[in-house]
Formats: structure tokens, sequence, C-alpha cells
């Protein structure tokens, strides 16, 4: 169906998200991409004291690390891009106008901003296949995933299209599983393994059953990602406050709330 | 808040937020259990030695938005630092309150949103 009040472009994010269950998209503002990448190129240079080249840097970072030393340089990571108020901004920025378009304009953002590092072989940063909102995550949500690198085949994620749900509801209500693990044999022939490069940007639509497996191509996976949801939609687990910050207020909206009817005699 | 977080676990939080943000956590007060009360939390914050407090939640704060705003008003003539260990938020400025402000109108206003999925 068309709609007459939105413009075409937006007509085709909107029927792309619904049928695949994502959109990827080349990013517009290449300015807060660039700002992203500098901070991590800045942040391993600061951790490992040296002055790398930068060329490739990412991609080559398991020639840097050990797996089992991993961890801790993304935990400290983690903490340094959630502590620089301007990350969550850039982020956003270079999202918002994908995101205007497919979930709304009055947003609320996730208090946080995932990292995932995928070094080849490394078997310690799995995600069986899940959705979020088995997890507590209202269906409101999408996923805005971020890649600093060329992600394809097992070096990126696999997502279930909208259009195989159906199939795998009744698949779930039919045949039995032990475990998370069980599930992706049984669905392996239906899901898409998304080809995402660098300067692009991927929104899913988190109910549907995605994951990865083990990297087994020859370079490390860098990608971020963070929810966002309209923010008078319903919350899941993940409440207003600790979990989404309210972003975008429109002022008719800050206003009503505030507003009672005057009284009369 | 409308559900109740043992007090145990709320120190673990407000204890980590310590922590990760270099402060040093020095004495903890409890909030009378009568309804709606938020006697200690104002006489802490109109305490002269105290210039940074910590909260567990920013929805410990009074649920009447009037007495809120009474909060709002006494922090910053007293120039008080507050901080919201959950949502990881910090309040002493007028900014920062219009943040909080917004916030809280949310939360109430949600109820009268489509609430299931």
């Amino acid at each position: 169906m068309n709609n007459l009040f939105v413009t075409k472009s937006e007509n085709n994010l909107y029927k792309k998200y619904l049928k695949d269950g994502y959109i990827i998209a080349d990013i517009k503002n290449i300015k807060s991409l660039d700002w992203i990448k500098q901070f991590y190129l800045s942040f391993i240079k600061d951790y490992f004291k040296k002055d790398f080249s930068t060329k490739d840097l990412l991609n080559n970072f398991h020639k840097l690390i050990k797996i089992k030393d991993l961890n801790s340089f993304r935990l400290k990571l983690i903490q340094e891009i959630n502590k620089d108020k301007n990350f969550r901004k850039n982020y956003f920025n270079v999202a918002s106008i994908f995101l205007y378009e497919i979930v709304g304009n009055e947003l609320a953002m996730q208090n946080r901003v995932n990292l995932s590092i995928q070094l080849p072989g490394d078997k310690s940063s799995l995600l069986d296949v899940h959705a979020d909102t088995w997890s507590g995550d209202s269906p409101f949500e999408s996923v805005v995933w971020l890649p600093l690198v060329d992600c394809f085949k097992t070096k990126s994620m696999f997502i279930l299209p909208a259009l195989k749900y159906k199939k795998f509801i009744k698949l779930l209500q039919s045949s039995k599983f032990r475990n998370s693990a069980d599930l992706f044999p049984k669905i392996k022939n239906d899901v898409k393994w998304l080809k995402i490069n660098y300067g692009q940007i991927l929104i899913f639509n988190q109910c549907l059953p995605h994951g990865n497996l083990v990297n087994k191509e020859k370079e490390t996976r860098w990608s971020m990602n963070c929810r966002f949801k309209s923010i008078f939609t319903p919350y899941g687990d993940k409440k207003l406050g600790e979990f989404f910050e309210p972003i975008s207020l429109k002022a008719a909206s800050k206003f009503a709330m505030n507003y009672k009817l005057p009284k009369i005699k | 808040m409308g559900e109740r977080v043992p007090q145990s676990v709320q120190n673990l939080v407000i204890r980590d937020y310590c922590s990760r943000n270099n402060i040093s956590y020095l004495l903890s007060a409890t909030e009378y259990a009568m309804k709606n009360s938020s006697k200690v939390l104002f006489k802490i914050i109109n305490e002269k030695n105290k210039e940074r407090v910590i909260l567990y939640s920013l929805f410990q704060l009074p649920s009447n938005s009037n007495l809120r705003d009474k909060f709002y008003k006494i922090v910053i003539k007293n120039k008080k630092k507050i901080y919201f260990a959950l949502e990881n938020k910090s309040l002493n400025n007028k900014d920062d309150i219009e943040i909080i402000r917004d916030i809280w109108n949310i939360k109430d206003v949600l109820p009268n949103c489509l609430k299931k999925f």
C-alpha cells in the first residue's frame, strides 16, 4: 500500500522493513561516522601506547590482541564510549534520518551503546539465535547496528527475514529443542547473512530471530548496536530512565504533558 | 516507582556507581517507609556538609510534581550535586532539571498510552 502522505523514499523503507525485517542504507552524515571511527582509533593507540598506522587497523585487530585479553579491552572501551556524551549524539546523528522514517520522530534512545568485537575463530563472543523481545525488550524497539568495518558472511550477523517468521513460529510449536544452540540448524537455510559495508547502517526489527556464529573470515568484526523506540509506546523490561532516555521530545508533547483543563465556576 | 528493590541491591548499585565514577562512598541514609515520605531526602539536601548525594533511582524523588519542583529549587540554591545511580544521570543545573522533568512527565503520561503488546 502506498501512503500518499509520505515521500517515495519513506514508502520504500517502510515496505522493506516490513517485508525483510531490516533496512541497510548509505549513511549521509559522514562527519559523525568519522568522529566515531576516530574515537576508536585514538582509544586503541592510547591503550597499547603505540602509534599504529590506522590503515586496516580494525580489520587486523586480532593480530594485536589475544582472545583471552579481548573482554577486558572491550569492557574498558565500552566504558569510555559511554562516558563521552558526544558519542551517543554522533551515533544518533548517523541514524536519525532513517529512524525518523521507520520508528518516529519523538524518540527514546538506549542509555548505552553496545560494542561487539569478533576476532576470527573466537568462540567467546557468540550470540545464539534469539529475538530481543524474548529477553524483555519491547516489540516497539528497533536496533541500529553500525559496523566500523565491512561485514560479510560469518563476519556479519544473520537474521530471519520477516517473510519466514510464520514458518519459524510453526517450527517452534511443532519441534522440540534442548537449548538455544539447537535452534540455528533448524533455520539455517532460511536466515539471511547481512552484507553491510563501513559507511552503511543497518536498522532491524529485533523481534525477528537473529544472531551470529564463529567468525570464520580472516578479519575482525567491529560493530555497535543501540536500541531506539518511540517515546510514547509500551516499554518492556527495559524501562524509561534506567535503560532508555527521551532524546527528541517535541514542544507540543512537552506542553501537553503539563496541561490541565482550567477550572470553571 | 511502583516496585520495591531490596535495600541491599540498591546499595550495590550505588557502590558500583561510586566506584565507576571515582566517588567516595561515605554514608548511607534510608527514607522513611511511610507512604509518600521525602522527609529524609529534604533533610539531606538542606545539610551544609553534604555536597554530593547519590540516589538509587530518579524515581525515588517525590511523586508529587510540586514537591519535586521544591526539591530542584533547593538543590540549585544549596549548590548540591545529585546523582541517580540506576539511570546514570546527575542533576546540578537547570538543563539537568529539564531532562529529569521530561522523564518524570513521560512516566506519568505512559499509563494513558498504549500499554500492552
